[in-house]
Formats: C-alpha cells, sequence, structure tokens
C-alpha cells in the first residue's frame, strides 16, 4: 500500500517509518493500534487518492484531526490508514453571506479569530479548542458551554463536503434528505469531511458572568432547574465538582473555592442590557434558595479566568490519577439533582475517585472515573462505567452529549438502543460503507445474530 | 500514560522521566504551543507526540535512530509547559532523555567534531571572541560554504565588541541596601558585554552591591541541552563550589536561558550526592528582572529619568524566562516604570524566535523559518524598539529585523532601564 500511496501522493504526505507511525495512534483518552500507514493530504483530491488506494489494498480507514477527543474515536481499533487532516488548513470568511469555509484541519478557535474583524463569531467552542479542528468537531458533533443558548456543532453547518467510501466527493447541504446531519457525528464511520460552510452569528453586545458555589453537589443541581424554570436562559451554564476545582487550581491558582462541593459558572448574554441582567438576577436568586454563595466576575479579565478554568478541568485531571474513563451522559433537566446524587453515591461506595463536571444547563454531565492502571483493575472500572451509564438511561437520558460513543462506549449501547433501531442503523451503516471499512469497531456494537 | 521507564533506567534520571510521562494524558492541548507542530502539523514533531517517542525508546519499542529526527527538531522552549494543564515537566524530560540517549548516538565525526568546537567555544568567552572575529572575515565567503558552516556565520552581529570582564566587586552607590551575585554568562560577554555593564550599573544605582564570584563558570545549559551530560556535570559542580554558600540576598542572571538552567540544578542532580545543595543553590536564583521587580513593588527602585520622547517598546518574551521561569509580568512592570515607555504585545509572543541554544546552527531551516516569524511578528507593532531578555533572542531576533530591513534597535530590558537612568533614552 505505501507504494502505491507515494505513487499518487507527495512523499511529505505519507508517513511509513514506524516512528512516524506510532504517533498516530492515540487520541486524549485511548491508546489504539500503530496504523500500516499515515497521510497528511493537503487537498481534497489528496483524501480522495488515499482513500482509492486503502480501498484497492482493503485496509480500513481512520480519520483524524488534532485527536483531543474523549470516546476514542480517533484511536485506531485494528491496523488501518490513518488520515490526518492537520495540514487541510484552507479558511476563508464571507461577511456578505455570514459564512467561512473551512477545511478539516482548520482549528476551531481560528475560525471565530478570522471572523471577528468583520464582527461576526463561530458559537461552538468545545474545552478543547485552542487545539482541536472542525473535522474532529464535525465527527463527533462538539458542543461546549455555549450550546445551551447557542446549539453544537451540526446547528452551525450549512454545507458539508464528504469523501464516501468509495473515494467519491459529495456536496452536501441540509434540504431533501439531511445527510449532512447524518455525516455530523458519525465519527468517521459514514465518510471522511473534508470541507464545511460554517454559519457565522454576531457577538451579543453583553455578557455578565457569574459563580456560585455550593455546600453539596445536588444543590448546585437544584440551583439550574430553578433557574431555568424561572424563565433564564443563560448562554452558558457549567459546573465542576470539588475534585475538578481542586485539580484546576492545582494547573492555574485563580483562587477557586477548593472547600466547595460543587461550583457553578454562568454566563447570560444578549443586545438588550436590561434582559440580561434580569436574567442574571434570575439566576443568583435559584443559586441562593439553593444555599449557593454567589460572586460577580468584577472585570472581563475575571470572567476570562474563570472560564480558562472550565477549559481546562478535562486535562487537569490527569495530575490526580493518570488515566480516566470519561462519561458524556445527558439528562433531562429535572432529573438532573437526582442523577449527580445517585453518581455521588457510586463513586463514594467504589474504590475509584469518580469526579463529575459538565454542561449542566444542557443536562450533559461528564462522569468521570480516575484510575491508575497499574494498581487498578479494569473490569472494575468498566464495570463503574456501565453503572454510571444506566444510571442516564433510567432517569431518561443518553450516553452521549458531545464526545461521541467511540471505543469507550459501544458496549452500553445495547442498553441504550433497541435491537429493532441498531439493526437500521447497522443498515445505514452498511449503505454508505459496504465493506465496512471506516474506522471500524467504533460507535455500533457488533451485531449478535448478523 | 503507563511506562517501564524505571525499569530500564534506574537512578534518578529515570525516575525524572517516568514522572514526566506518567503525567501526560495525551490530551494535546501542548500541540498549537509547540513551534514545530505550527510549522510542520505532524503529530511526531509536537510534545505529546515526542513523549510517547521518548518512551517508546525508553522501553526498547522503538530505535533512537528512527526517534532522533523528530526529537532533535524539539527547540526545548517549554512553550507545552505552559500550556499542559496536566503539569508535564517536558523539559525536565527532554534534558534527561538527551542525555541518556547522546552516548549512543552514532554521529559522523564532521558532526561530531562541530558539536564538540560548539560546546567548546560557547562558554568560554575569550575563545568565542576569537573565534567571532575570526568568523567576521569569514562572512563575506558564507554563500559559497556548506551549510553547516554557513548557520554560525549568518547569525554574527556586524561588529562584535571587545570584551569587557566584569570587575570581582562593584560597591553600592549611596546606602547599601542588597548584596548579590551575579552570573556573568557566557556567549554574551563576547556578543553584548554591555548586558552585564549595564546591569551593574543599574544594581549600583539602586543601592546594590555586586559580587561575580571567582571560579564561576558557564551555567552548563548549552551541554545539558545537547545531551553532554557529563561536561554539563563538571559545569554544574564548579558553580555550586563557586556560589555557595555565599553571602548572598540573590544569585542573579540577566540571561533568561542561563538563568533557567541555574534554576534546572536540582532536576540534573536528582538521586546525586550534592542534591540538597543544588536545591538550597536554585532556591535563591532569580531573573535580574524579578529581583530589581521586587525592589519596585516595595517602592525602593529609583525612578528613571523619563524617555525623550514617546516610545513604544515591544517586549519579546524569552522562551526561557516565560515557559521554564514563568517571569513575564516583572520585565514588562519595570520597563512600564520608566515615564514615557508604552510595552507593546508581539502576535504569536508565545511562539519561540527559533534561536534556543544552539538550535539555530543546528537546525537552521526550521530556526530561520521562526526567526523570519518573529521579526514579521514584532514588526507588526511598529515598535520604536524591542527589548528582551536572553542573548540568543536579541542575536536571532536582531539579525532578522535586520533581514527584514527594519532600523529598529534592539536592546536588554536592562539596557532600555539604564539608558532611562543616563537620560539617554
Amino acid at each position: 500500500m505505501s507504494s502505491d500511496l507515494l505513487r499518487r501522493l507527495a512523499p511529505r504526505q505519507v508517513l511509513t517509518s514506524l516512528a512516524e507511525r506510532r504517533n498516530y495512534r492515540y487520541d486524549a483518552i485511548q491508546f489504539g493500534e500503530t496504523p500500516l500507514a499515515v497521510v497528511l493530504p493537503e487537498t481534497t483530491a489528496d483524501v480522495v487518492a488515499a482513500v482509492q488506494v486503502a480501498r484497492a489494498a482493503g485496509v480500513p480507514i481512520v480519520g483524524r484531526g488534532a485527536a483531543s477527543g474523549l470516546s476514542g474515536g480517533a484511536a485506531p481499533a485494528v491496523p488501518g490508514l490513518v488520515i490526518s487532516f492537520t495540514r487541510m488548513t484552507a479558511l476563508r470568511v464571507d461577511p456578505s453571506r455570514r459564512e467561512a469555509r473551512a477545511q478539516a484541519g482548520v482549528v476551531t478557535l481560528a475560525v471565530s479569530d478570522a471572523a471577528r474583524p468583520h464582527g461576526l463569531i463561530y458559537p461552538p467552542d468545545p474545552a478543547s479548542l485552542r487545539t482541536s479542528t472542525i473535522g474532529g468537531n464535525l465527527a463527533e458533533n462538539a458542543g461546549g458551554p455555549m450550546c445551551f443558548k447557542y446549539g453544537v456543532t451540526g446547528d452551525y453547518v450549512r454545507a458539508l463536503q464528504v469523501v464516501d467510501a468509495a473515494g467519491e466527493v459529495h456536496e452536501l447541504t441540509r434540504d431533501a434528505y439531511d445527510l449532512a446531519g447524518l455525516l455530523i457525528g458519525s465519527e468517521g464511520t459514514l465518510g471522511l469531511m473534508t470541507e464545511a460552510t460554517l454559519r457565522l452569528v454576531p457577538p451579543p453586545r453583553f455578557t455578565r458572568t457569574l459563580m456560585a458555589h455550593f455546600p453539596e453537589v445536588g444543590a448546585c443541581a437544584e440551583a439550574v432547574s430553578q433557574a431555568i424554570a424561572a424563565g433564564a436562559v443563560p448562554s452558558k451554564l457549567e459546573f465542576m465538582d470539588r475534585a475538578c476545582t481542586n485539580a484546576v487550581e492545582d494547573y492555574l491558582g485563580l483562587g477557586l473555592p477548593r472547600a466547595a462541593e460543587a461550583v457553578l459558572l454562568i454566563d447570560t448574554d444578549g443586545d438588550d442590557l436590561p434582559t440580561v441582567e434580569e436574567e442574571r438576577a434570575l439566576v443568583e436568586a435559584a443559586c441562593a434558595a439553593a444555599g449557593g454563595t454567589v460572586r460577580r466576575a468584577g472585570s472581563d479579565a475575571e470572567a476570562a479566568a474563570l472560564w480558562q478554568a472550565r477549559r481546562s478541568v478535562s486535562p487537569a485531571l490527569g495530575r490526580i490519577r493518570p488515566q480516566r474513563m470519561n462519561e458524556d451522559i445527558a439528562v433531562p433537566r429535572s432529573a438532573l439533582p437526582d442523577v449527580v446524587r445517585e453518581i455521588r453515591a457510586l463513586g463514594d461506595a467504589s474504590p475509584f475517585t469518580v469526579v463529575q463536571f459538565g454542561h449542566i444547563g444542557d443536562g450533559n454531565l461528564h462522569p468521570n472515573i480516575l484510575f491508575d492502571p497499574r494498581q487498578d483493575d479494569s473490569h472494575a472500572v468498566h464495570d463503574l462505567a456501565h453503572r454510571i451509564a444506566l444510571v442516564a438511561l433510567r432517569h431518561g437520558g443518553v450516553l452521549s452529549g458531545e464526545h461521541g460513543i467511540g471505543s469507550m462506549k459501544r458496549d452500553f449501547m445495547r442498553d441504550a438502543v433497541d435491537p429493532v433501531t441498531l439493526g437500521a442503523l447497522w443498515t445505514v451503516k452498511r449503505a454508505l460503507d459496504p465493506a465496512g471499512g471506516l474506522n471500524p469497531g467504533k460507535v455500533l456494537p457488533e451485531e449478535v445474530n448478523g | 500514560m503507563n511506562n517501564e521507564i524505571r525499569e530500564a533506567v534506574p537512578g534518578g534520571q529515570g525516575e525524572v522521566m517516568a514522572h514526566a510521562v506518567d503525567a501526560c494524558v495525551h490530551c494535546g492541548f501542548c500541540l498549537p504551543a509547540c513551534p514545530t507542530y505550527t510549522l510542520l502539523g505532524d503529530e511526531m514533531d509536537s510534545p505529546r507526540g515526542r513523549i510517547v517517542l521518548m518512551k517508546e525508546v525508553l522501553e526498547g519499542g522503538l530505535s533512537l535512530a528512527d526517534a532522533a529526527p523528530h526529537l532533535d527538531r524539539c527547540l526545548g522552549c517549554q512553550g507545552c509547559v505552559t500550556a499542559c494543564p496536566s503539569g508535564v515537566p517536558y523539559g525536565e524530560l527532554i534534558t534527561a532523555f538527551r542525555g541518556w540517549s547522546e552516548p549512543q548516538r552514532a554521529r559522523s565525526s564532521l558532526n561530531r567534531a562541530k558539536r564538540s568546537a560548539i560546546l567548546k567555544i560557547l562558554p568560554a568567552p575569550r575563545l568565542f571572541s576569537v573565534a567571532a572575529r575570526v568568523g567576521q572575515f569569514a562572512k563575506p565567503l558564507a554563500p559559497a560554504l556548506p551549510a553547516a558552516l554557513r548557520a554560525p556565520l549568518d547569525l554574527l552581529p556586524e561588529t562584535v565588541p571587545p570584551l569587557q570582564p566584569s570587575p570581582p566587586f562593584t560597591p553600592a552607590r549611596g546606602a547599601r541596601r542588597g548584596r548579590v551575585a551575579l552570573l556573568v554568562g557566557c556567549a554574551q560577554q563576547a556578543l553584548a558585554p554591555n548586558f552585564n555593564a549595564a546591569t551593574l550599573r543599574v544594581l549600583a544605582r539602586n543601592g546594590i552591591e555586586v559580587v561575580v564570584p571567582e571560579g564561576q563558570g558557564c551555567c552548563g545549559a548549552a551541554a545539558l541541552h545537547t545531551g553532554a551530560r557529563a561536561e554539563a556535570l563538571r559545569l554544574v559542580r564548579a558553580n555550586l563550589a563557586a556560589f555557595n554558600p555565599g553571602d548572598y540576598d540573590a544569585i542573579l542572571s540577566n540571561a533568561a536561558g542561563c538563568g533557567a538552567g541555574l534554576k534546572e540544578y536540582p532536576a540534573v542532580l536528582r538521586g546525586e550526592q550534592d542534591e540538597a545543595q543544588a536545591h538550597a543553590f536554585a532556591a535563591r536564583v532569580m531573573d535580574l528582572s524579578e529581583y530589581l521587580h521586587g525592589l519596585l513593588q516595595a517602592g525602593e527602585l529609583m525612578p528613571p529619568l523619563p524617555a525623550s520622547r514617546p516610545l513604544k517598546v515591544a517586549y519579546h518574551d524569552a522562551c526561557h524566562l516565560a515557559h521554564a521561569q514563568g517571569v513575564r509580568a516583572a520585565p514588562r512592570a519595570l520597563l512600564r516604570f520608566i515615564p514615557g515607555v508604552t510595552v507593546l504585545e508581539v502576535p504569536e509572543g508565545d511562539l519561540c524566535c527559533g534561536s534556543a541554544g544552539t538550535y539555530n546552527l543546528e537546525q537552521p531551516e526550521l530556526a530561520t523559518a521562526l526567526g523570519q516569524r518573529k521579526a514579521a511578528n514584532i514588526l507588526s507593532t511598529a515598535p520604536d524598539l524591542i527589548a528582551s531578555g536572553n542573548i540568543g533572542c536579541h542575536t536571532q531576533i536582531q539579525s532578522h529585523v535586520r533581514r527584514a530591513h527594519s532600523p529598529v534597535p534592539v536592546l536588554h530590558t536592562l539596557e532600555v532601564l539604564d539608558r532611562a537612568y543616563r537620560g539617554e533614552l
């Protein structure tokens, strides 16, 4: 295969040595198999060439952005060809149409940076926005703190360019059959997204930032439910528990309340200042009613520091234990207090450190089991993760809010999806990827009876 | 990240490396902070990728020869250390790894001779000065020379000033308020003797007496970061002997690279019998800007004379000051203390200028790409003056600013302060 790749692509685009290939087997949570070769395309035509070569050789393909994903999506489950999009970084902003056309390898933050001089922003803001790529965001349908009010990646896609399993290029829009919508969040199992037309919006004129801390985790969730029930639509509503706050405090030293059991970060925003302030007052009142202590960010710099704190939670947890099993459940907001308390109880009863944080406004929680693979039993970790997933499902929730299923939660799909629906998902997969060559071993559990 | 490094490399340096690899959760937050990843866009030339490569080599899963090209491209700028939420001490890892791996490297005899010449000349100011003068004569021949010889010539300034050895003792002017020891550095004595002269004048004027302890030498960073660990240990121990115990309020360096090198002594000597001495030593090391900033905060720094006209100063964060030592606010505060001076922030300020010790000699292409990018970013702020706190950055930035046909002066932060005190700014 390598010689075929080298015939179709430039030498700088094809990595074949062991030292090079070894570095394309992981994402931010998991190590997978060392690929047989790695291609670093610069154009869609390069991607087509790579797909055609892999197909002819019968070799599976894994697409990869910055590999900051948290479900094992970019970590190859079997040896194959990794197509890494990090050199596809062309970006064009069209302010008159309020659009950006971005190649898959454009770093998420770069879209907003390019749009800002035109008075526009790109709202989806995953915690990894300085690192992660648009292609990876599309594959996982990434969210972020802004998603409560403004939505996730998929809500900002007007058109997609996709290379299918046969190496054909498609330009997909959102009309007729919404194939773009099907591809978004498909984790590289249905096609390779090479370019996207993204919707840009003007930033809100006013933003107010609050921090509240609580002596108990469930009280924090109650405050969220009450604030939203009272009519507030904050742009961001994020929570982190005590272990998260302390991990971040070790990194940034911002003076976060180390003793609090839960911290809530809230932004209210909009173009009408009285409304923005009124929403803030509603949130403050709900926090106080739930027993929380409220602090307003005094300046833009203080607000920025608080948000940097939230963005750093996930990797800062590495300071506590070297490895973690990362959940990404989303539950109805009314169930939040019960869910966070039940997960807390499961963690307390286990030998592991279980921490929680997430986009609580969406009911999207990230319970993480922290462990040391040298000392801890991986089956016990998996079992606890399964029980946490079942808590979410029991309360009417789902397995993934924004990180995807990947390989980490693939086994839990049978609990979440009935066999008939799972069969339909397999039918879709086989229609678009008949040979099963696109990111095998991800998302869908193997069918039991054929 | 799981690893078996402690079994492969027992002892202090194995512990240093294993701890760093343990701490990495391969989240990728370091990618945008890495200059080589920014230029090359591939995983094996990123901090996360290099950590995996080092781990694999140490565990025997990958040959050193396969990994070496990517590890050699690391500037050691430690931009990734600032960006890392998990607290991976990447700088300690790559330094320890280079020390461990260098004796096993197969290098051509020309390459070996060049490295050994650099490591002999760099720490010896007299030799360096002579070499620089010889180099100046050779400069017109540069286009005809092979790249390995051309790179060092390209970097030489237009004129090499005469050596100005620093006096062993400089008394305080007026009432004595403090007593410090100064590390005078190597290359900067030959290339920019005014850095030390300005430093002594500024300290004396503020009532600080300065001792330049006899027997001090190179901080050892150049040797350490190129893997010459035995040579580095010799230099480290010579400095420990020269500065310890000593009746000083602080041990100061006015070169970011050297200061970071001195602060690294405890990691270098981890597991050795003089480790405790290294801790005591490193605890007293400060960059000159940190020390003066302390005086400023205590209200004890003499106010400089105002600049003769409003001056926009673009401040360049040296990697070994900002990333390795975490010193960012102090130099800016000192510059702002001068009436009439505005401090400008440079776009992509966290990205290395490409100097990085001996990097511009060993990886001239990448170093040049980064130097051009840095010069363009600095000049985009339209400054009247460029200030930095490190001789390596100074030389690199000056060279690329001149190549961009800009006449803007490049000074050490202390030179700016010194000029202000003398009414020459």
